[in-house]
């Protein structure tokens, strides 16, 4: 079946309210274009999953799409230091800041993988993170008696990721790290893909290097070439430091809404 | 900033970088995370010098990467799938450290306090706080699980040594928490003065710790060698090590 659609068709897949996880890991190829048009869509309420997110997290949040952040770190690096408009967002109560460890996400997801409801978690044993939040609680091991810390599943409604290849079925290729990627796929009901690449369907068929993602958990490819920038997509841009001082810069959702105007020919470009 | 001592000039971050170096035992696995480019300069000079087998884990996965170029923005990106042989991504080093086969884990901090909590979270109430934080990252789970987690900050000062932290994102197994002025160990469920980088002096320490500074004797940092500079000059001629500061 063919799942090439633009990118305003298949962000509309997303629904306000929905349960969010993001590819990419903290300025590495994070689908930032699937981002920028959940924020022109406007989408609310969206209930945001990542390990480590950065620029993707912060900029959602400026544009008032989040209510929930469940993440074990949204920062920058050090050179870009803080994510002002998420802090900004959870310090003015707008935003809910579900810390985790980026173990616990991961595990959560991997409940979710599994279609069971929570997951043990070795060394969360001394933290208030237990007590001050809900997705976490301490229950006795029923073979051992021992106390145990489990993390409740965390069943993203659509993963959004950004990739190298893909072949218009939804099969995708990562190249270089795949952090939590695939994980979040299998997690997810439903898997929306942005390419660099569309490649043809004989690409993995007759190659021994299969895709990562297979088709059928996929939803919406979309053909995206810089679909990570301004943030690094490997083998293909690092970042782009100018794009990212400007959103760093940036003070309310109307200069937001200005700046994702200069990504418009980029994004809406079809192939 | 350049310390004169003797015939050479040291930086702050050449001294803490040649401590964590130190404290990697050949053979050893050693992890580390996001934001942290002086933990990754430590674990490339101990690597080239006296632990050329210890394992060098990150989160991008690649094991053992020989990165030609650092990037000044980030210590997880594709630089560290440079040159390794085998992947072993994030999730995997978190089971690794759950099964207790993690040796080593840098973590950092805002806040740490006597009895060895870490705050890496919020400063004020959790869900309503004055400062969140970037979170802790990976530390609830690898400071417990790690057999020595090896903490650095770059300040010290009063609201970052403090009596008790506002918040415990974890505690567990602190082997040592390097500063600019100083290391800590962590013994007996508190933290002790190791020793006191020649820069810095046993009054600049105190003054700047909200808890009383403990220790058995006064110790100083052993100055980086030439060796050690000359190595950590070349993997770092940037010198990212300094970007913290």
């Amino acid at each position: 079946m063919n799942k090439l659609m633009s990118l305003t068709q298949a962000v509309e897949i997303i629904q306000d309210n929905d349960t969010v996880g993001i590819g990419g890991n903290v300025l590495h190829r994070a689908p930032m274009g699937l981002v920028r048009e959940i924020a022109r869509q406007g989408k609310k309420g969206l209930h945001i999953v990542k390990t480590a997110g950065a620029m993707d997290v912060d900029l959602l949040c400026l544009a008032e799409c989040v209510s929930s952040v469940d993440a074990g770190f949204i920062s920058y690096e050090t050179e870009y230091s803080l994510a002002g408009h998420y802090r900004k967002a959870v310090q003015n109560g707008v935003v809910k800041g579900n810390e985790h460890a980026c173990y616990t996400v991961i595990s959560a997801l991997r409940a979710a993988s599994a279609g069971i409801p929570f997951m043990p978690v070795k060394g969360l044993q001394i933290s208030d993170l237990i007590e001050v939040n809900d997705y976490f609680t301490r229950i006795q091991d029923p073979f051992s008696g021992e106390p145990v810390t489990v993390v409740k599943a965390i069943v993203p409604d659509v993963v959004i990721l950004h990739v190298q290849e893909a072949d218009k079925r939804g099969n995708a290729k990562i190249l270089g790290p795949i952090y939590d990627d695939v994980l979040l796929s299998r997690a997810a009901k439903k898997v929306i893909i942005s390419a660099e690449t569309i490649v043809p369907d004989s690409k993995f068929e007759f190659s021994q290097d299969k895709a990562d993602i297979p088709h059928f958990l996929v939803n919406a490819v979309v053909h995206l070439p810089k679909g990570a920038a301004p943030c690094s997509c490997p083998s293909k841009y690092s970042i782009d430091r100018g794009k990212l001082d400007t959103f760093k810069a940036l003070k309310s959702k109307e200069e937001l809404l200005d700046y994702l105007d200069n990504f418009n020919t980029a994004d809406y470009r079809r192939y | 900033m350049m310390n004169t001592i003797g015939n050479e000039n040291y930086q702050v971050s050449d001294i803490m970088i040649c401590a964590m170096a130190r404290l990697i035992h050949n053979g050893e696995n050693v992890f580390h995370g996001v934001s942290s480019h002086m933990p990754m300069l430590a674990v490339m000079l101990a690597k080239a010098l006296h632990a050329p087998e210890a394992v060098y884990l990150n989160i991008p996965g690649g094991v053992d990467p020989k990165p030609k170029n650092l990037e000044k923005y980030t210590s997880a990106g594709a630089e560290l799938f440079q040159q390794a042989a085998a992947i072993f991504p994030l999730a995997e080093v978190f089971d690794l450290s759950m099964r207790g086969r993690l040796d080593v884990a840098f973590l950092s901090g805002i806040q740490f306090d006597k009895t060895g909590n870490v705050n890496a979270s919020v400063i004020g109430d959790y869900h309503k706080p004055k400062v969140r934080m970037p979170g802790g990252a990976g530390s609830a789970v690898l400071i417990p699980t790690a057999k020595r987690a090896i903490i650095w900050r770059t300040k010290h000062d009063k609201r970052t040594f403090v009596e008790k932290v506002d918040f415990v994102t974890t505690r567990g197994n602190i082997d040592r928490i390097v500063t600019p002025l100083c290391i800590f160990k962590y013994e007996n469920g508190e933290l002790l003065l190791d020793t006191i980088h020649p820069t810095s002096n046993l009054q600049e320490v105190i003054d700047n710790t909200c808890f009383e500074v403990k220790y058995r004797s006064i110790e100083f940092t052993p100055l980086p060698s030439k060796e050690e500079l000359t190595i950590l000059r070349r993997i770092d001629p940037k010198n990212y090590r300094n970007i913290e500061f």
